[in-house]
């Protein structure tokens, strides 16, 4: 090569100065939806065409209201253009009952323009010369189109629709207009509608029936220029507008803390002998048993034990109120009152009966959040489940392995309980085959022993460590769960639960710990 | 129903608004016509025409249960008044400066029905936010004002 000629790029170079250095830049607008940010990948691009579909009472109106809101200011004010359909004084009435609505920012920064009168009258040329005439006005950051549908519903007129969608999103987009155009669409229309395949952004709202509950659902089926999360997205719509629930929980892109060699304690000796010294920290724990044998007593030392060891905690109950579960723990002598009103301790209550998972993930991220939690225990899968939707039912165990995997994902320590049905000819771990989903397994049982109706314990399984194979007799004392001291050696089948008397003295051993042997189910 | 008192109040303070206007400026038609026509300016542009048609009509209707003198006063389709003109007593304008004005004149209470309608749908907050774009300077909540200006 001669020298000071300029030398030629390999692909690879190539590829990668684009990509450093002449890459646009697309910035993103915040949605103003607690939760959407994180859904769309961060942000709404900015200057984007885009689509907000679905049927009537879905929530388009109020998701473009939210996204206006969060965005207008006086210098770049958003246009909100409205067609057929809902007026835009019944629009007003009933979207300033929202807490986002703030009606100094009208008409300063947002702006109402009805087309009604030149849809009904004039072609599309001249709802674009209008729209045109208005943006070109008023330089607005954020322009809106509700109904688009009805806007559009004279294909005869002169120009072509494909035309006129075409010519609107690129002056929108040369104006620096960042487009929402709502609109009344069924999904077989995705195929066939010119509208989406120009649209930059598809957000399509669904609302179902599942038995007696709504269940709201969106998806971001296409976004230009950047990951969105996929998958559906549950959302409800309360007084404060829409508020969407991301299938990751809105924990995408925080870094997983290293893998801590910490155990954490149940406070309760031989119990934390047996389990090596305690679970691992980030481990998910499942405690199964039938009614009675003490699951929640051993969650609410779980909880407890942290307390004492400055490790806040979140007690999520499904079944009865934070009030009765404190009360049942101070009979047993742990205060759970102090560390609530010390904020070291929140006893989430769920309203039952219409959640979904990402809602219910979304109240514990956020108590987690907010005091720092490390400890977390749900009591009881069975009650979290029937607090759900219908139709989140089915997805349970996904929805489960996803709740999982994200909280103990940024180091919470899970402890779950769950009922299991006492048989005497087979020791299940749970009803929910979710033992997959957990690193530790303590089971809990009744047993049948000289004309009583005993307890025992036995650790199933600890990924990741030792554990004792020991099977412990235990009792529920006003002190909580207390292992009793000898391990049990004289007799046989005790996990059947009808075990037979052998001639064995019961033995007075240490718990034994298995060398090096990991315990898979 | 009666007339909100406090609508007729701000009636009157847009009509002494635009009645200073008339003096300073020379417009011929009348006080009440003008504050109308302002109305169905600025709120046609987010109702729309049919929008506003309709609620001009429900307030003439409403008014014209306190003020007879409105039966010959149509609403036309594009929201315009029409027959007005012919009713309407000449206000003096050195009265309505005073705010000595004719409490049951018709057209008064139009002006009024009509804002009340707003207020109803909208509630008052953005009712007087929609008002100030179209009277920036008017005193739409001061009583302490002059020729209904802000003082």
């Amino acid at each position: 090569m001669a020298r000071g000629s300029p030398r030629r790029l390999q692909f690879g170079e190539r590829e990668k100065r684009v990509s450093n250095q002449d890459k646009v830049t697309i910035h993103q607008l915040p949605t103003g939806v607690p939760g959407l940010d994180e859904i769309v990948g961060g942000g709404l691009p900015e200057f984007s065409f885009n689509i907000i579909a679905g049927a009537p009472g879905s929530g388009k109106t109020t998701l473009a209201h939210q996204i206006v809101f969060a965005n207008a200011t006086p210098e770049r004010p958003a246009l909100y253009f409205t067609v057929l359909g809902e007026s835009a004084i019944k629009m007003l009435r009933y979207q300033q009952q929202y807490t986002f609505f703030d009606p100094a920012m009208l008409p300063g920064s947002i702006r109402f323009i009805n087309l009604s009168q030149v849809v009904l009258e004039k072609d599309l040329g001249a709802v674009l010369e209008q729209i045109t005439k208005e943006v070109e006005k008023a330089n607005p950051a954020v322009v809106v189109v509700d109904s688009f549908r009805t806007m559009v519903r004279k294909p005869e007129s002169d120009m072509d629709l494909q035309s006129f969608i075409q010519r609107l999103a690129l002056f929108l987009a040369s104006w620096q207009a960042t487009t929402f155009l709502i609109g009344e669409y069924a999904e077989e229309e995705l195929r066939d509608n010119p509208i989406f395949t120009v649209a930059d952004g598809l957000f399509w709202l669904r609302q179902t029936a599942e038995r007696n509950s709504i269940v709201r659902k969106l998806q971001i089926i296409k976004l230009r220029g950047q990951d969105s999360v996929p998958g559906l997205h549950t959302f409800r719509i309360t007084d404060a507008g829409v508020q969407a629930f991301s299938r990751t929980f809105g924990l995408t892109g925080q870094l997983k803390d290293p893998p801590s060699h910490r155990r954490l304690c149940f406070g309760i000796p031989e119990l934390d002998k047996m389990l090596g010294g305690g679970v691992r920290e980030g481990d998910s724990v499942l405690v199964a048993g039938s009614s009675g044998t003490g699951k929640s007593v051993l969650a609410t030392q779980f909880i407890a034990e942290g307390i004492r060891h400055g490790e806040p905690g979140i007690v999520a109950v499904f079944e009865e109120r934070p009030q009765a579960y404190a009360e049942r723990a101070a009979s047993l002598g742990l205060d759970l009152e102090t560390p609530q009103k010390d904020g070291k301790l929140t006893i989430l209550y769920l309203r039952p009966l219409d959640l979904s998972v990402d809602e219910t993930m979304h109240s514990i991220l956020d108590a987690v959040q907010k005091i720092g939690a490390k400890r977390l225990v749900i009591d009881s899968l069975a009650g979290f489940e029937m607090a759900l939707s219908p139709g989140f039912r089915a997805d349970f165990r996904e929805s489960l392995y996803r709740m999982i995997f994200a909280l103990t994902g940024i180091g919470v320590t899970i402890l779950s309980t769950v009922e299991v049905d006492e048989s005497f000819t087979e020791f299940p771990f749970s009803t929910y085959s979710i033992s997959f989903l957990t690193d530790d397994i303590i089971r809990l049982r009744y047993v049948s022993i000289d004309g009583q109706l005993r307890k025992i314990m036995v650790v199933i399984k600890m990924r990741g460590g030792n554990h004792a194979k020991d099977i412990r007799e235990y009792e529920i004392t006003d002190k909580g769960v207390v292992i009793l001291g000898k391990r049990l050696t004289n007799y046989q089948g005790l996990i059947s639960g009808i075990p037979v008397h052998s001639d064995r003295p019961d033995s007075t051993e240490a718990p034994s710990q298995a060398t090096g042997i990991e315990h898979k189910t | 129903m009666t007339t909100l008192p406090k609508m007729q109040d701000l009636a009157q303070r847009l009509l002494a608004y635009e009645a200073f206007a008339d003096k300073t400026s020379g417009h011929a038609e009348s006080v009440t016509l003008r504050v109308y026509e302002k109305l169905r300016e600025g709120l046609g542009e987010f109702a729309g025409v049919a929008g506003f048609q309709s609620l001009a009509s429900r307030a003439l209707a409403l008014a014209r249960t306190e003020a007879p003198s409105l039966s010959a006063v149509r609403v036309s389709a594009d929201g315009a008044l029409q027959g007005l003109g012919e009713i309407q007593h000449q206000f003096d304008i050195n009265k309505i400066q005073a705010g000595e004005f004719p409490v049951g004149e018709g057209g008064i209470l139009l002006i009024a029905r009509l804002l009340g309608l707003l207020l109803l749908l909208l509630g008052e907050a953005l009712t007087l936010r929609l008002l100030r774009v179209t009277w920036p300077g008017a005193a739409l909540d001061d009583c302490n004002s002059e020729n209904g200006r802000n003082a």
